[in-house]
């Protein structure tokens, strides 16, 4: 199975979206806390710096063992599928988290909500893509 | 009255690479514009090309556009 540089390139995505917010997650959610604690965001820009080196860095590598970064009309088609999927659930979370932010104290669960949706918006869109590549568009 | 036929759009583009010196998948790729997996993807009928990257296609082999693709209607 051979894979294209932009195939190869949402994998890393994926994957370093899935390893820098599981960490945060992980880390932050079993706080009981009403707002987000200043240790909270340090630990929210630590998986942002945490993903943007490994998409730094596997995009380099990518790039460097696959030369033809070129893309097309299907490239295209397939990113606007991806992002309509993602865009249906992240208007839902923006609607849940709205309703959040007026059934609940604080903005803990607000900003979790929307921060939970935008990642869950995200990894839709690139599984859909994914899928679409293998599919064929 | 008009009608939807329900169809889908085939072509011999491995046919045409066949008697083209057997031009491979990513010469094809080259000299249209697009990738390797595009044109993989149009020649296994799973992805329909646009008008432009068709009459590409058409144009590399030097045939009308209807003898590299067909509409078919089911």
């Amino acid at each position: 199975m051979s894979l294209s540089f932009q195939e190869k390139s949402l994998w890393v995505m994926f994957v370093g979206l899935i390893a820098a917010f599981s960490f945060y997650f992980v880390t932050v959610l079993p706080s009981s806390a009403v707002n987000v604690m200043p240790d909270q965001v340090v630990y929210f820009v630590l998986a942002v710096i945490f993903l943007v080196v490994t998409q730094i860095v596997g995009n380099s590598v990518i790039a460097i063992m696959d030369r033809n970064t070129q893309t097309d009309e299907r490239d295209r088609l397939i990113a606007l599928k991806g992002m309509r999927n993602g865009g249906y659930v992240l208007a839902t979370g923006v609607f849940l988290a709205l309703c959040t932010a007026l059934l609940t104290d604080g903005n803990f669960l607000f900003t979790h909500v929307l921060l939970g949706f935008w990642l869950f918006a995200h990894l839709v869109e690139i599984a859909s893509r994914l899928f679409l590549y293998r599919r064929g568009a | 009255m008009m009608g939807t036929d329900a169809g889908h759009i085939t072509n011999d583009i491995r046919t045409l690479r066949f008697h083209h010196d057997e031009m491979t998948q990513q010469e094809l790729a080259n000299r249209v514009g697009v990738t390797r997996q595009t044109i993989n993807a149009i020649e296994g009928n799973k992805y329909s090309p646009s008008l432009e990257v068709a009459f590409r296609i058409a144009r590399v082999f030097s045939v009308p556009l209807e003898q590299a693709f067909r509409y078919e209607c089911e």
